[in-house]
């Protein structure tokens, strides 16, 4: 099964944005008050590059262990696959305490069982064992979900937002914007959720343009949002956890329709529940590229990973606060190291690998 | 071939159907099933102070019987006291054992001593509370909340789906009221101006009303409703409460909150009373500004297109086909409403309540337009009232 780049770019311009709408907006405005759209655009800027990076290395065909075993030799790269496997079920931690805390508070309207949640895990696990490359139809469905979605919710709430509360830019200072920026890491490896896929989907002219061109312009789409959310919430923008599935509900209309925003919602909490799962799924493609075996190696790994991180969740019910702020705040540097480090250096490295291929076919 | 086929792919399916079930039902919240019996939907919520922190009236829906000849909402109140007001709730919850839901809480009323102490300490919990709405709406009381939410109102069941027909989108249009929700009010409390307004309700008995509007407010919790038990009431809440750090510093009269209703350009069809006569307003544009130089001056504007809406003496029927105001009727209506905005910001700068959101006005414009701000009262203005008539 092969992805087409079609579906890369529906990836790219309207799935991967789905992730960035529960938790960072309150975290950035946090470190940046109103100046939270400079560090997300310069974080937007920065994968855009590395998506370009990433398709460009798809321009060989080979899946990324292809590359490393070409390279280093078959241990190296079957560790530096185990290595990124454990980056990606690092990185899968934010997304799914997002989504735990977003059901409980959204979906639910009195505390509920903190076990409430853990259902996801069974969707996860069915999910993370097909490959990544049977994502493809998926996107076909969620791209047009999600922009109906957040374009549903953000012409409810457009209308109520001050945008003068974005001003006076640069308020926060440059150390503002260094904390935004590398406070928000956490949430920017889109690239590196790519890089499984490198390999399982066909080259064409130009579409290391076209992914980095849609996940720029579902960015633009992520900044107006931003700014839609900061100028309906304002000063207390830092208190909206969830301001995507509370910006629409103060549209005039919502009080004698009910809450039809609810619509809206649904779709994009939909969209954000496979994105949730991508970055096990990534883990679990990356390593069976790695190790073979996928009939059994695969549905094996996902159910392991997914119940590890089910425990994990229950482990850490109790202090998501704390646990978000240790991933993204002290450990933020492992998102660029990998994100960014593994693109570029395998990038750097095609090169070597292309004179040994000339090398071989001579 | 097709059979062995089908049962080696069936597994696969199953699963397939089985996630997809998990899934509806995990995005509709099935696994949450709400016991009716058992849930207090929270309709209003009054707070007041008390000597050890917060009394809470909670305004609770109880569903009536299937009897056709009734609808609408009846209600009861109950109270529950504490330290803070989640204290008061989980006193309600341990009172009745009915588990509190904040979802449908539409009004929280403070009590004058609450508002004039901090409204933020008794607040605190409707912010931080994701099952309560910060689109409720707030509103003080004259004396104490639990007296007005236990009051019967005359023109429906419960008296907070009275009072909330008072800050109905119609009535803001009108000018006589000027609403606020949790969300503005916490904007303005915790932005650069730290202050706000809510209306402020007053209730007087309805002489010579008669039995109810179709339903019955039961009193309960403790005792009797109010000190007007028995008596039906009606709410008005034409004045507005001005709040500057929190706490509320002044009341504006009705004329200051259509004046302030009139700034802000929120009036659409609302009636401006002049000598001897009344002008219904078409038109309204109204805005506040600030100048930096040479000193910080405010301006504040109101631009109204009206169109007469009566006069207390008879007309001759040539005036009424013409409907025109004359000029010096117009002249007389600016000087009442110039009046009106003078009287207001002198309350506004006496208080230091910074209504108009001048010094976010400067924050927002720069650091160093920041750094000019100076007290209200130290900063010149000037009024301009335009009132046109249809020609």
């Amino acid at each position: 099964m092969k992805l087409s780049a079609r579906q890369i770019c529906f990836f790219l311009a309207a799935v991967a944005p789905a992730g960035k709408l529960v938790l960072m907006p309150s975290q950035l405005v946090a470190q940046t008050a109103n100046d939270l759209l400079l560090p997300v655009a310069l974080q937007i800027l920065a994968q855009s590059a590395l998506v370009f990076a990433v398709l460009l290395l798809a321009r060989n065909g080979r899946t990324v262990y292809g590359m490393l075993s070409d390279m280093v030799g078959g241990f190296f790269a079957k560790a530096a696959c185990v290595l990124f496997a454990a980056f990606l079920l690092f990185a899968a931690f934010v997304p799914l305490v997002e989504q735990k805390i977003l059901v409980q508070s959204i979906f639910y309207d009195t505390l509920p069982s903190y076990v409430a949640f853990a259902p996801f895990f069974l969707f996860a696990a069915y999910l993370c064992a097909k490959p990544l490359a049977s994502l493809g139809r998926v996107w076909d469905m969620l791209a047009p979900l999600f922009l109906v979605g957040i374009l549903g919710v953000l012409l409810l709430s457009v209308g109520n937002a001050d945008f003068g509360a974005l001003l006076p830019v640069g308020a926060a200072g440059a150390g503002g914007f260094g904390r935004g920026v590398a406070y928000t890491a956490g949430w920017f490896f889109d690239a590196a959720l790519l890089l499984p896929l490198v390999g399982k989907f066909p080259y064409r002219k130009g579409l290391a343009w076209k992914g980095a061109l849609c996940y720029l312009g579902g960015g633009i789409l992520l900044l107006f949002f931003l700014a839609v959310y900061y100028g309906i919430f304002a000063e207390i923008a830092v208190t909206q956890l969830f301001a995507f599935a509370h910006m629409s509900k103060y549209f005039s209309g919502i009080t004698a329709m009910g809450r039809i925003d609810y619509l809206f919602i649904f779709a994009i909490a939909f969209v954000m529940a496979f994105y949730t799962a991508m970055p096990v799924q990534a883990a679990v493609d990356a390593l069976t590229d790695a190790f073979g075996h996928r009939r059994v190696l695969a549905p094996t790994l996902s159910t392991a990973f997914n119940a590890a991180l089910l425990a994990l969740m229950l482990a850490f019910n109790f202090v998501p606060s704390a646990t978000v702020s240790a991933i993204t705040q002290r450990a933020f540097w492992i998102f660029p190291v990998f994100a960014a480090g593994a693109p570029l250096l395998l990038l750097a490295l095609s090169p070597v690998l292309n004179k040994r291929r000339e090398r071989h076919a001579r | 071939m097709r059979a062995k086929r089908f049962l080696r792919s069936f597994p696969m399916k199953l699963w397939i159907i089985l996630a997809a079930i998990v899934a509806i039902t995990f995005f509709s919240n099935d696994f949450g099933l709400v016991d009716i019996q058992k849930t207090a939907i929270i309709l209003a919520a009054g707070i007041d102070r008390t000597a050890d922190g917060f009394s809470l009236t909670a305004q609770i829906a109880v569903p009536k019987g299937s009897d056709r000849t009734t609808g609408g909402t009846s209600s009861v109140e109950i109270e529950g006291q504490g330290a803070t007001v989640s204290d008061c709730i989980s006193a309600i919850y341990a009172k009745t054992g009915w588990v509190p839901k904040l979802v449908f809480c539409d009004l929280v009323l403070l009590g004058e001593e609450a508002a004039r102490a901090n409204a933020f300490d008794a607040l605190d919990f409707f912010l931080r509370n994701e099952y309560a709405p910060d689109s409720c709406l707030l509103a003080v009381c004259e004396g104490t909340a639990a007296e007005t939410l236990k009051a019967t109102s005359a023109i429906d069941d419960a008296s907070s789906l009275a009072l909330e027909k008072l800050f109905s989108d119609a009535a803001k249009k009108s000018g006589r009221v000027m609403t606020t929700t949790l969300r503005e009010f916490a904007i303005g409390y915790y932005g650069r101006s730290a202050s706000g307004y809510m209306p402020y309700v007053r209730m007087s008995s309805q002489s010579g009303a008669q039995g109810g509007s179709g339903g019955q407010n039961a009193a309960g919790g403790q005792g009797a409703a109010g000190g007007q038990s028995g008596q039906e009431m009606i709410f008005s809440a034409e004045q507005t409460a001005v709040f500057s750090q929190g706490r509320m510093t002044d009341v504006l009269t009705e004329a200051e909150t259509f004046a302030f209703s009139l700034l802000k350009g929120n009036v659409y069809g609302g009636t401006l009373p002049s000598d001897g006569i009344t002008l219904a307003v078409l038109r309204n544009d109204g805005s506040v500004s600030l100048a930096e130089e040479p000193t910080l001056q405010a301006t504040l504007s109101v631009d109204l297109k009206v169109r007469l809406a009566g006069r207390d003496a008879p007309s001759s029927l040539e005036n009424v086909a013409k409907d025109s105001v004359t000029e010096e009727e117009l002249a007389a209506a600016e000087s009442a409403l110039r009046g009106a905005i003078g009287s207001l910001w002198e309350r506004c700068a006496q208080s230091e309540c910074d209504l108009f959101n001048l010094r976010r006005t400067l924050y927002r414009r720069s650091a160093a337009a920041y750094g000019t701000w100076k007290p209200l009262s130290q900063i010149g203005t000037e009024i301009r009232v335009r009132i046109e008539g249809l020609r």
